[in-house]
């Protein structure tokens, strides 16, 4: 009987050993697959960020206009806040050009009133509202990957 | 029993590779900016003014940040330890957190340029020792530049003119002192300048190998090397024959102005360059050029120097006996050719690179001060002259300075060309009445001990001296 015991003992003492042994070679397959599929995703890209800053709220004072030619978007300022409205044409990605009743495409003609809306023109879409808010140092942010609905503009304290 | 074996060994370098890869990943997760952006969030919410920029502060997320300068090409993620460097709330904090010193970045936005455009260091590095790129075990080539020589930076994009009150004393100090200093007499720049030191085109950009650092003993940057090269020559490189004489003050100057000279170009678009020149830079007056190409090793020109590392005497040049047998064709002459076999380079256009005006103005300004009256003629031609004779005067009288073969040594090297091709008239003079306040004594006088025929003898037998053969003992 004893002899028997033993070799129970033993039986599972090596089992125990092989599954650790196992365990010990899918635990670290496991985090290198989790480690590869982490790399999918970068930290940062080698690329023109889409996220900017444009300055403090200074350098737009209310009731004004600025074009941001390398950053292909419009800054307008107005009583009720800041909104920004994207300088490429929804048709063939032109820059579009600032008129009285609002932007006119000089590729095919494509026209949008002051809300960046399409009145005339091939372009399908309207020009998009890019979100803006203001940092913590207080500059001002504007990034191009969020679209918010037209008429959203950021009201700045006084 | 071989089974077993093989599972222990499975289990154990299993146990091994899990160690390993939680280290990896407990180290990649925590690196040492995310701490710094920690501390920067908390310091925020601390400092916050009100309510409303706190609630911001909570939010912030803590990301690896970068800005990517298109204009520059350079990706630069210093922000993501000095993540305030635009923040006011941050203008007292300590660094990394601290908002940028002065007013630089109102005209110069991160977002625009950056951070290694001015500072220098490795822009894509996301840990302190290998961005700054300072210490041991640190192979990048542009470290981050001292704040003492940060100035350096500003005259990439800007005039001296407009710097020099506005932030960039240190840079125009360096650069007159550049030209007072006579650098040029043995650097190149641009093209014009001696040869015996290594032309400066470019240096600021060079890599730190090209710069032994064995005998430095600050930190080991090319900056310091320049530095420390200025203020003790033979201590950084053992052979150098640099003549300079600076105050530490005046060799912080001097580098920062040589640091500046980079290869790299700043896109048009960013620079403020307009070829504007300091007053005093574009006198090309004889003054202003003898104190570029000629004071380094002439000085003042009034005294004959022996020199340790040239191992030869520097002569006067402004000596009034050797200006009074000296005419302007001979001086003319040793500036354009040089003098072979000594320091001394040939300043022609082909060679140095100086134009004939300057070389006309260097030397009127090195004779303007030759005295009236002529020496008596000599007569060389009227005698006849026994060569043999001149040898045993010259192994007698003449070797002891200038050397067995007239090679030189406390006095001036008589074999080369332009003392060989010289009028033997003038030689004559020279050995008859002597050089005032040099060794050179008047051998034509009662005390010389030379007649004459003696003297006519000597000069005939130096002008055979370079058909003799050169031996080193």
């Amino acid at each position: 009987m004893s002899s028997e015991t033993i070799d129970k003992t033993e039986i599972s003492r090596r089992s125990f050993l092989s599954l650790a042994a196992l365990w010990s070679a899918v635990l670290p397959a496991i985090a290198l697959l989790g480690g590869i599929f982490r790399m999918v995703k970068p930290d940062v890209h080698y690329e023109e960020s889409i996220r900017f800053r444009i300055g403090t709220a200074e350098n737009f004072p209310v009731g004004t206009m600025k074009k941001l030619d390398d950053k292909k978007v419009f800054i307008f300022s107005t009583d009720n806040g800041l909104h920004a409205i994207s300088s490429i044409c929804t048709h063939l990605g032109c820059i579009v050009n600032i008129t009285e009743w609002g932007f006119q495409c000089p590729c095919h003609g494509s026209r949008y009133n002051q809300n960046g809306k399409v009145i005339a023109g091939p372009a399908p879409r309207s020009l998009s509202w890019h979100e803006i808010s203001q940092d913590i140092d207080g500059s001002l942010v504007v990034d191009a990957s969020r679209e918010v609905p037209a008429g959203t503009v950021l009201k700045l304290k006084a | 029993m071989r089974k077993r074996f093989y599972l222990w060994v499975l289990f154990l370098s299993g146990l091994v590779l899990i160690a390993y890869i939680s280290l990896t990943t407990y180290k990649e997760k925590t690196p040492e900016w995310k701490k710094h952006q920690a501390e920067y969030k908390e310091l925020l919410i601390r400092n916050a003014k009100d309510e409303d920029i706190r609630k911001r502060a909570r939010e912030m997320d803590i990301r690896l940040q970068q800005l990517y300068l298109g204009e520059l090409n350079r990706i630069d993620r210093c922000i993501s330890c000095h993540t305030g460097v635009e923040n006011p709330l941050m203008a007292d904090e300590k660094v990394p957190f601290k908002k940028h010193s002065g007013d630089y970045l109102k005209n110069h936005s991160v977002e625009r340029f950056g951070c290694t455009v001015c500072h220098l260091g490795q822009g894509r590095a996301v840990n302190k020792k290998e961005a700054h790129g300072i210490g041991r075990e640190t192979y990048w080539d542009y470290p981050i530049t001292k704040l003492e020589f940060i100035q350096t930076s500003c005259a990439l994009c800007h005039d001296l003119t407009f710097l020099k009150d506005k932030g960039g004393e240190k840079v125009v100090a360096g650069e007159r002192l550049f030209r007072q200093k006579g650098c040029k007499g043995c650097h190149k720049l641009e093209g014009v300048g001696g040869v015996l030191g290594k032309s400066l085109d470019g240096i600021g950009s060079q890599p730190i190998a090209y710069f032994p650092m064995r005998y430095i003993k600050g930190e080991q940057t090319v900056a310091q090397w320049i530095r420390e090269h200025e203020e003790e020559p033979r201590r950084v490189v053992s052979d150098s024959q640099m003549r300079v004489d600076v105050t530490p003050e005046e060799a912080d100057f001097l580098t920062t102005y040589i640091m500046s000279l980079r290869a790299e170009e700043i896109p048009k678009k960013l620079r403020r360059l307009t070829g504007a020149r300091l007053p005093d830079e574009i006198k090309d007056e004889g003054e202003a050029l003898y104190k570029m190409y000629c004071i380094a090793c002439h000085g003042s020109g009034k005294e004959s120097v022996f020199d340790d590392a040239f191992k030869r005497t520097i002569p006067a040049i402004t000596n009034p006996s050797f200006l009074r047998v000296a005419d302007d064709k001979f001086i003319r002459e040793n500036i354009e050719e040089g003098r072979a076999g000594t320091q001394m380079t040939a300043w022609k256009s082909a060679a140095a690179g100086l134009t004939e005006k300057q070389i006309e103005k260097i030397m009127r300004y090195t004779t303007k001060d030759r005295p009236k009256e002529r020496p008596t003629q000599f007569g060389y031609s009227g005698y006849k002259v026994n060569v043999n004779k001149g040898e045993e005067i010259y192994a007698s009288r003449c070797a002891s300075c200038h050397g067995e073969y007239g090679e030189g040594g406390i006095g001036l090297n008589l074999r080369n060309p332009v003392v060989q091709n010289a009028d033997p008239e003038m030689l004559a003079k020279t050995i008859r009445d002597g050089r005032e306040s040099t060794l050179m004594v008047s051998f034509g006088s009662k005390d010389g001990g030379l007649n004459a025929q003696g003297i006519a003898d000597v000069v005939a037998y130096i002008r055979t001296l370079s058909k003799k053969e050169y031996k080193l003992h």
